[in-house]
């Protein structure tokens, strides 16, 4: 216990806190509240996106989210398998007790204290203010630190000389890319969702659920409020933007 | 007095002409063939293009990426819908081979650019109409691109990635 007196200049000190809160806090909630949109804006940390996967509703063996992504990115494989890039990919899973099993699509878990950020040398991989981790290919010098530092295995290094890009999508030999949550797609347009989500759905499964982490009536808190979603290796501490349920 | 020599006046006259027919070839090549872009008029006034388009599109690249500010007068893929010009079956010719627009200026000055090597060079499918010119920057607002009073690029990158994680890991340890 504090004495007393240094108890009270403590209530003191966080009450202060507060009220000092919840004055910066205001206008952010306020201007929350006017749109998602970033295109003319640029975005702001009143957002989080994430994804909520279901694996109850993920089947084995279908692969709709892959094909969706690297369609949508213009990924294809130059016929050495082993480096091709791979931003999103199907993982099954088994419980050796019980023999129950599941399946989920890993990609970048756009954590909060990325360790992929933490190790670059030069900023390129970084964290937007949504919270979406990127790599701006622009300053990225092809170092691989980030590759080795994710703990999700998520990143890819492209190994040889790409042609026939999509215009919304550049990619080009020399650097590390992964999972960008389509920030092409969510930044332009209102309501728009990854193409690995779009693809799930098409494929009547809807394993997929992608919005906004900070809004408390968007579906996707609505959903992980009525079950418990957690968070693969949660054990780092990582606080992922992606999460699943019944993992 | 000096009477000239022949040689003398000879070797002066040769090199006149030497020096003429040198200066009528430089002046011969006036410049790199530039193709025209679509349209009637660029994002912004011509002559401003051409000396700053490189910051332009370098300052579009960090809001874009960094910031997610899409849909901008300078962004690469328009440069690309109306710069790409057709061969002869109608097909898009990659903006960055020999002689197109953005080789043309190019390969006259000497400067090599990677952009292309992940962008793509031809616009994508469909043809957007751009009768109106697209995107138009007023010059007024022009003075904010000139490159020596915009900040310099690297410094800002960096305060706002650091402040992006800063304002985030706060929030994660309240
Ligand atoms: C190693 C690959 C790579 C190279 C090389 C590259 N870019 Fe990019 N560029 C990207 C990626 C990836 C994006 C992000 C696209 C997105 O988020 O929509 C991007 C986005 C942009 C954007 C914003 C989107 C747009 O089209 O307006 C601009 C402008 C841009 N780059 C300009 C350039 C310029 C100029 C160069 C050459 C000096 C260049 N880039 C070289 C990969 C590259
Ligand atoms: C709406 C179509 C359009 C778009 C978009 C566009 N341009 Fe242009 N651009 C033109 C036209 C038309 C001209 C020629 C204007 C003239 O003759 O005065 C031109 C001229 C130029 C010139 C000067 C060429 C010369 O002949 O000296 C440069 C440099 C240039 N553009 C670069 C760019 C860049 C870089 C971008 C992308 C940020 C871009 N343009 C986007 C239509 C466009
Ligand atoms: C009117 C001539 C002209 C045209 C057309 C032109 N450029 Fe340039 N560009 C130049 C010149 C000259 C330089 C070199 C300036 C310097 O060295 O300071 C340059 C430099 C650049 C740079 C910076 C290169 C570096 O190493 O820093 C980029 C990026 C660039 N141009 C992009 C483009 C793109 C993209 C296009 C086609 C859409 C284009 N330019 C069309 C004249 C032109």
């Amino acid at each position: 216990m504090l004495p007393n007196k240094a108890q009270a200049a403590r209530r003191l000190f966080l009450q202060r806190l507060g009220v000092f809160s919840a004055a910066t806090a205001l206008p952010a909630l306020l201007s929350s509240t006017v749109d998602a949109q970033s295109s003319t804006k640029g975005v702001s940390s009143a957002q989080r996106w994430g994804l909520l996967i279901d694996t109850s509703k993920c089947a084995s063996g279908c692969d709709a989210c892959v094909r969706g992504c690297h369609e949508e990115h213009g990924i294809n494989s130059t016929g050495n398998e082993h480096t091709d890039a791979q931003w999103i990919r199907k993982i099954d899973l088994q419980n050796n007790l019980s023999g129950q099993k599941s399946s989920l699509p890993m990609m970048c878990q756009h954590c909060e204290s990325a360790p992929c950020v933490d190790v670059c040398p030069t900023g390129a991989s970084f964290k937007r203010a949504d919270g979406i981790v990127l790599v701006n290919k622009h300053t990225c010098i092809g170092c691989r630190y980030c590759v080795m530092a994710c703990p999700y295995k998520a990143r890819s290094f492209i190994h040889e000389p790409i042609s026939d890009q999509k215009s919304w999508a550049p990619r080009g030999q020399g650097t590390v890319e992964s999972c960008t949550l389509c920030v092409h797609r969510i930044d332009a347009e209102k309501d728009q969702q990854p193409a690995c989500a779009v693809a799930c759905t098409d494929e009547a499964h809807s394993a997929i659920l992608f919005g906004d982490l900070n809004d408390p009536d968007s579906d996707i808190v609505k959903a992980m409020a009525n079950q418990p979603a957690s968070q693969v290796r949660s054990d780092l501490q990582l606080n992922t933007g992606v999460r699943y349920v019944k993992l | 007095m000096h009477p000239i020599s022949p040689i003398r006046l000879l070797q002066c006259l040769l090199l006149l002409l030497g020096l003429t027919l040198g200066w009528m070839s430089v002046a011969g090549e006036r410049g790199p063939v530039i193709p025209k872009g679509k349209g009637d008029r660029c994002v912004a006034d011509t002559d401003f293009m051409r000396r700053n388009h490189m910051d332009l599109i370098v300052h579009q690249r960090d809001e874009t990426v960094i910031r997610g500010i899409r849909d901008e007068p300078f962004s690469l893929v328009e440069c690309v819908d109306c710069h790409a010009q057709r061969d002869a079956n109608n097909e898009p010719i990659r903006v960055d081979a020999e002689g197109q627009f953005c080789a043309s200026c190019h390969t006259f000055v000497a400067a090599k650019i990677d952009c292309f090597g992940c962008h793509a060079a031809v616009p994508d499918g469909e043809d957007q109409e751009r009768a109106d010119g697209g995107h138009w920057l007023p010059n007024k607002q022009l003075a904010a691109f000139r490159p020596h009073k915009a900040a310099p690029l690297k410094s800002s990158v960096r305060s706002t990635v650091s402040s992006d994680h800063d304002e985030l890991s706060s929030d994660a340890s309240e």
